[in-house]
């Protein structure tokens, strides 16, 4: 399986906010960020959490500015996100 | 939470478990004792201490510690294969410009196989929920003052990664051995809560 | 529905606290619950994933008066029960 992102990319977080366990943190849902790197292929840990059997599937490191996340700051936050928690950014941020 | 706490509650469930797991064969006689003599040979921050050291004085290691930290880090004999596999060590050097911190806000990720236990401040729900939000401030808690010109960058630990931070070098530090400069870095330093 | 665990961001934890020359581990049994957690992850007793899944199921009020690893050994007793190796009152030593 080729990986849906590459470095550079801009993306979008999901917004979903499972019931179960899940890596991508409330802060940086919804969220706008640029593809830093890619870090490896990883089954997803949502569904190993819930003993299903998972893939290995891109995971990313995805830079946000701080004023995006909590529309103020002037760092960033780097998290690091699998590709099923992201989508990518069309539209004008 | 200090002492030995032998006698405490949770210490006999805890001693109650293991018995019950080795009665139904799920642990073996001897198991624990080994496992907690390995930990205490695991790793500790002077791992980190002598990486960051020769990355100091070998520009060539440095390059390569920064492109694929679990490649360099063997060349010193260590590992990130401490857990069930061996994890991705990703190394930020901070300069003049950026300084960077770590931080898992979900849970308490950390590279144990490398630097051993984190620091209880660290599994805090203090520092997780404050340091991504307000690193500056954090930071000067800690008693770093960094220029405003130094821009911020947190690593959230929240996937297969482990990181790293590359302290910069001291000023006035010129010909000192590189034993000498190991034992100049930090805990901290390595998190990236202090300059070393 | 975000979990108790999931405090990134969040307002109101207060400063951050130092404990100096801090051991390793602050009681035997804390060094037992991680070496029984590594040994029921090496026998794929649960996986990781779900260990955390577990220790982030923990009711609020208890997850923040936890100690650390009384959080560990909190979600490995939950797990050796949902996982049908022993009962929540055998684990108990009731």
């Amino acid at each position: 399986m080729t990986d849906r992102f590459a470095p550079g990319d801009r993306v979008r977080t999901r917004i979903a906010d499972p019931t179960h366990h899940t890596r991508l943190p409330r802060y940086a849902r919804g969220a706008r960020g640029e593809v830093v790197s890619t870090a490896g292929h990883h089954p997803l840990a949502d569904e190993r959490a819930r003993g299903l059997a998972s893939d290995p599937r891109a995971v990313y490191h995805v830079r946000f500015a701080a004023s995006d996340l909590f529309g103020a700051g002037d760092h960033a936050v780097v998290v690091e996100l699998w590709e099923d928690y992201l989508e990518p950014d069309g539209s004008p941020s | 939470m200090s002492g030995n706490h032998a006698s405490s509650p949770v210490a006999a469930q805890v001693r109650h478990v293991e018995a019950l797991l080795e009665e139904r064969g799920l642990l073996d006689p001897h198991e624990i004792d080994e496992r907690i003599d390995a930990l205490a040979a695991g790793g500790t921050p002077a791992n980190g201490a002598a990486l960051v050291a020769r990355a100091w004085v070998d520009p060539a290691f440095r390059e390569r510690l920064l492109a694929d930290g679990n490649a360099a880090i063997a060349e010193l004999g260590f590992s990130m294969g401490g857990a069930l596999q061996e994890q991705k060590l990703t190394v930020m050097a901070n300069d003049a410009d950026e300084h960077h911190v770590v931080v898992c806000t979900l849970c308490s990720c950390y590279p144990i196989a490398l630097l051993g236990p984190s620091p209880g401040w660290y599994k805090s729900e203090a520092y997780r929920s404050r340091v991504v939000r307000e690193p500056r401030a954090v930071l000067r808690e800690f008693g770093l003052e960094l220029p405003a010109s130094t821009r911020i960058t947190v690593w959230d630990a929240s996937a297969e990664s482990r990181y790293l931070v590359l302290p910069r070098r001291p000023e006035d530090t010129e010909g000192r051995s590189e034993e000498e400069l190991a034992g100049l870095v930090t805990r901290k330093g390595l998190i990236g809560t202090a300059a070393v | 529905m975000s979990r108790i665990n999931d405090v990134g961001g969040m307002v109101g934890f207060p400063p951050i606290v130092e404990e100096p020359d801090e051991p390793r581990f602050h009681a035997d049994w804390e060094a037992h619950v991680v070496a029984l957690n590594g040994a029921l992850l090496r026998r794929g007793v649960y996986n990781l994933d779900e260990f955390r899944d577990a220790i982030e199921r923990i009711p609020p009020g208890e997850y923040l008066a936890a100690s650390y690893y009384e959080k560990w050994f909190r979600a490995i007793t939950t797990l050796l029960a949902e996982k049908g190796v022993a009962r929540p009152e055998e684990l108990a030593g009731d």
